[in-house]
């Protein structure tokens, strides 16, 4: 039986990993893009984003894609999901006109009984404001995850599909799709299933921000952190797989985006999200943590203190630093001498103004005052600590997300400093 | 947070300093002395901000490329009744007034953390103001005075306590600590001194002054260290100053313990480079000052 053909339009992170793992479960898949240097680039096998077992994945499955910039293109589809990004202002505002334009320029290119899904990111009232037939048109949840996507978009929890009327079937072919992943599908009205989302997002967010709290707490009290999360995994009402890993606040911006709509409908509707925007303003004091560690133990004591920076990227196996809260650091360090080293993210002289970029994290570390490991690369969790104390001119080492062995980094004389562990006292 | 008009700092021509003549005033004025700045610091004698027609006066001392900074304010120990605080207002007036007349190229205006609500324990910022009394109001009408009477950059500068030898004010801190261990040897507490409080040195806010003023910064910054003690353990380290014993009393609690902390963030995204005094080090020149003093 031949299956139905899935379109994907906007090769973006998410367009790309979703088309990749439609191919992947045995569909023909059209990927479309505006952009001729993206498909070419994409046809040519070179990926613009870095993702673990994508580059494996595509290659094995590249037959059953077929990259294009023209639109008529998609008319072979039996579903087209829209899926390019969601630009945010300042303020967190999405810029939803991108989304827009794409949809109607796919739409003018579909056949009549072609299903068209919204797999951007879109706030509640989206999909139903666009006037397109109802019986053709749904919204379907993504749930990407930078560094995780493969495995997310290939063995998916459960699909979360929008519909104009909840009641109604899915259309043969969107069904057919969705059933091939083996997982729950779950129908609710468009307005529930763009909640949904946020849904998700805002109880991350408060597991994320309660760990943050709490494992502050820690380290002004003589607690460890990591001796309580075994206690809350075990927790049925928490649960083993609960966001309890401190961090440098949110990061990423998807989640800030969703916190954001929620006070934007709330203030629109007159209801209570207040506690929506302490989690924003504990996220923005998580982040400056470094700072703040880096202006208690090294800046006071040391003149002309030179600082090694380990990752750029917002968060491990993603070439992203969009909010990256190691640019954000370089910002407030632009006085001293950085070293910096990312496996991915190349260091840019507009990141800082006296940036050295290293070939390697031991090469960041030589002759540094202090190192400061911004982002939880895995080869950062092979580095000794004894080598780096060899390595270092004095002894501080910031790990917030205690990428090193404690023990061994003070049996190797350093001073380890990290997120939920009791701060070491300040050296004078 | 503080935006520098000014990113590579430089000196501003000359600075009207108004109220150039007190504790901070003095820290300042030294400090800018000191870097080449150029002041002009009137007396009250030559300028009483709350007298009649003190706006005009206050404009012929005034030119357009002056960086003005704003320090005059009668000061809690004269009292948080009706009546500073009207003097408060009518100084601001006229100090606006002279801007209004003559539009100066930046305005500094020092105000205080008693902007912020006395119970709220962490202060940044972000956090709104809600002044408990009307010393605290006077604050915040003059900064928003400042902020929309006057068309220049404006840096509203929030300092928390501020200590050192030469302060006359007798207000609960380091400096009152000192004078009750040297006139008794014996320092009494509110309580058991369970309350945390973040203490600058007067060299410190200083310094930061000079660094809004050679930025031509604009914007709201707390003058904080990020470093809150008890007044308990702040009273151990004033009484270990002192050669002879000094006794540490406590008394019975009046009313509940309200800490402050501030995060100081901010400060050091305006000024990564800047470096506070320790309270062990600050702590010690007061002291070392006021056995100098005659």
């Amino acid at each position: 039986m031949t299956r139905p053909t899935i379109g994907f339009a906007g090769m973006t992170h998410l367009g790309i990993v979703s088309a990749t793992a439609a191919a992947a479960r045995g569909f023909p898949v059209v990927a479309f893009d505006t952009d001729p240097v993206q498909i070419a680039a994409l046809a040519a096998g070179e990926l613009p984003i870095v993702e673990p077992g994508l580059p494996q994945l595509l290659l094995h499955h590249r037959e059953r894609v077929s990259f294009t910039t023209t639109p008529a293109h998609l008319r072979a589809c039996a579903v087209v999901y829209v899926a390019t990004d969601v630009p945010v202002d300042q303020t967190g505002a999405s810029d939803l006109q991108p989304v827009r334009d794409l949809t109607e320029l796919v739409a003018g290119n579909l056949a009549g009984e072609t299903t068209l899904v919204i797999l951007s990111q879109v706030p509640p009232g989206f999909t139903r404001g666009l006037g397109r037939p109802e019986a053709h048109t749904f919204y379907q949840v993504e749930t990407l995850v930078f560094g995780r996507a493969v495995e997310r978009a290939l063995e998916p929890e459960r699909f979360i599909v929008g519909c104009g009327d909840p009641a109604a079937t899915l259309p043969g072919p969107l069904a057919e799709y969705l059933e091939a992943f083996g997982c729950p599908i779950l129908h609710m009205r468009y307005e529930s299933a763009e909640l949904a989302k946020i849904s998700i997002n805002t109880c991350l967010v408060a597991s994320i921000t309660a760990a943050n709290t709490l494992a502050e707490l820690c380290e002004h009290i003589g607690a460890d952190w990591s001796e309580i999360v075994p206690a809350l995994r075990l927790d049925r009402r928490i649960g083993p797989h609960a966001y309890l890993t401190p961090g440098l606040g949110l990061g990423g911006g998807n989640l800030e985006r969703d916190l954001e709509t929620v006070c934007r409908l709330a203030d629109a509707n007159g209801t209570d999200a207040g506690v929506v925007r302490a989690w924003t303003a504990n996220s923005a004091h998580r982040r400056d943590w470094a700072l703040t560690q880096i202006h208690e133990r090294v800046v006071p004591w040391i003149e002309e203190p030179v600082l090694a920076v380990l990752g750029l990227a917002y968060k491990e196996n993603t070439a992203s630093t969009k909010n990256s809260p190691a640019l954000a650091l370089l910002t407030a360090l632009a006085p001293f001498v950085v070293r910096a080293y990312d496996p991915v993210v190349m260091p840019q002289p507009e990141f800082h103004p006296r940036l050295v970029a290293a070939p390697s994290a031991l090469e960041a570390c030589t002759g540094a005052d202090a190192v400061v490991l911004m982002t939880p690369w895995p080869e950062f969790r092979e580095l000794r600590p004894d080598t780096i104390a060899a390595r270092l001119r004095r002894r501080t080492v910031i790990d917030p997300h205690r990428l090193l062995d404690g023990p061994a980094c003070r049996a190797a004389g350093l001073d380890h400093v990290t997120l939920g562990y009791p701060l070491p006292r300040t050296a004078a | 947070m503080l935006t520098h008009h000014w990113p590579k700092p430089e000196n501003p021509s000359r600075v009207l300093v108004l109220g150039g003549g007190g504790f901070l005033g003095r820290a300042v004025r030294a400090a800018l002395a000191e870097a080449g700045i150029l002041t002009v610091a009137p007396t009250r004698s030559e300028l009483d901000l709350a007298a009649d027609h003190a706006g005009e006066r206050a404009a012929a001392l005034l030119q357009a490329t002056d960086a003005v900074l704003m320090l005059a304010a009668l000061t809690p120990d004269k009292g948080r009744g009706l009546d500073p605080f009207m003097q408060n207002m009518r100084m601001a007036a006229a100090a606006c007034a002279a801007m209004q007349k003559v539009r100066p190229a930046h305005v500094v205006y020092v105000s205080s953390d008693a902007v912020y609500p006395i119970d709220t324990a962490r202060i940044t910022e972000e956090t709104g103001a809600q002044p408990a009394d009307l010393y605290g109001v006077m604050h915040l009408a003059r900064e928003v005075m400042a902020k929309t009477e006057v068309q220049a950059p404006v840096a509203v500068l929030r300092p928390t306590l501020v200590y050192g030898a030469d302060d006359p004010h007798n207000s609960y801190g380091p400096n009152r600590l000192r004078r009750m261990a040297r006139k008794d040897a014996r320092i009494t507490l509110f309580g058991q001194g369970e309350e945390m409080r973040d203490h600058i040195l007067v060299d410190d806010v200083a310094e930061l002054i000079r660094l809004t003023l050679c930025h031509r910064s604009s914007g709201t910054l707390n003058l904080a260290t990020g470093r809150s003690i008890s007044y308990a353990d702040l009273a151990r380290k004033v009484a270990g100053l002192f050669e002879g014993r000094v006794d540490i009393a406590g008394t019975p609690r009046q009313s509940p313990v309200k800490h402050r902390h501030f995060d100081v963030v901010a400060l050091h995204k305006a000024f990564p480079a800047f470096t506070f005094t320790p309270l062990e080090a600050g702590l010690a020149k007061a002291h070392r000052e006021m056995l100098e003093q005659p």
